[in-house]
């Protein structure tokens, strides 16, 4: 029996429609004006999700086992927190 | 990239681009780091002059360079299928995403310098000047390497047995791509 493919999408299609979905979000946050400490960290939290997907899935570290794997991610937390730590000093 | 079902001890590409990669990763960092504390300082200044940003520009930037960094994903998967006709569109149409960020990126800095603005106009504008120009020219450079593995890829230089050189150029690429997906909501939206 064959198995139908017709519904097969790549992961790496998927990842890439999911990243221009937050971009889209992300703009629309920023086109509407929307301001302050919860949409600032939000809209962050959406670029080191996206981050993270290119480390993994296009970069390919998903693969790699070791200290290689978390090297995308730890650059993405270190910077995410600091740049969180001064939004939440100044408020906003 | 994504094919590789064994895991593997180190990642795609020649190790030294990823020495590379955490360099320029690292400047970035330090970069990105720098503006959030100096706004800190300046949070009026900051969210007033953010405000003449084109935020369309970027959005179309944004989504050019993760069509490109997708577009060189499917290049490598090519590749890994020994489809090399495939592979060298799939570079092209990830140098043309990159030609039209940088067409894009070169339309908003004239509207600046038309209005006026330069970089020591003030302390918002000296960081953006500096950290999207920065960027621009590692974009400059991976398009550079990009044109140089599609047309090694072209001329026969690649196949299903040996593709470190794409899988190197594509790994660069996809930095550029990391950098300014945080690049952009720092600079353009948060607020």
């Amino acid at each position: 029996m064959l198995k139908s493919t017709a519904h097969w999408v790549r992961p790496c299609t998927r990842v890439y429609l999911l990243m221009m979905g937050l971009t889209l979000v992300t703009f629309l946050f920023g086109i509407l004006g929307a301001r302050g400490l919860g949409i600032s960290l939000l809209v962050l939290a959406f670029a080191l999700f996206k981050g993270h997907l290119v480390g993994d899935y296009f970069m390919g570290l998903r693969g790699v086992r070791g200290p290689w794997r978390w090297v995308i991610l730890l650059w993405l937390l270190i910077p995410g927190s600091l740049i969180s730590t001064a939004f939440y000093l100044s408020g906003s | 990239m994504e094919l590789h079902s064994a895991a593997r001890r180190y990642p795609p590409g020649d190790l030294a681009i990823w020495i590379f990669i955490l360099a320029e990763l690292g400047v970035f960092a330090v970069f990105f780091t720098v503006y959030a504390f100096t706004r800190m300082q300046h949070v009026e200044l900051f969210n007033t002059y953010q405000q003449t940003l084109d935020q369309r520009a970027a959005l179309i930037n944004t989504l050019a360079l993760i069509t490109s960094s997708y577009f060189v994903v499917r290049a490598v998967a090519a590749i890994r299928e020994n489809d090399r006709r495939s592979c060298v569109g799939w570079l092209s149409a990830a140098l043309g995403m990159g030609g039209l960020f940088l067409v894009v990126k070169f339309l908003e800095y004239a509207h600046h310098f038309a209005a006026g603005v330069q970089l020591s106009t003030n302390a918002f504008y000296t960081f953006y000047f500096s950290l999207t120009f920065f960027h621009f020219m590692h974009v400059v450079l991976g398009m550079a390497i990009l044109a140089a593995v599609a047309l090694k890829a072209h001329r026969g230089g690649y196949s299903a047995a040996e593709y470190t050189g794409i899988e190197t150029g594509a790994s660069y690429w996809h930095m550029v791509d990391l950098v300014w997906l945080i690049l952009f909501p720092l600079v353009y939206v948060m607020r």
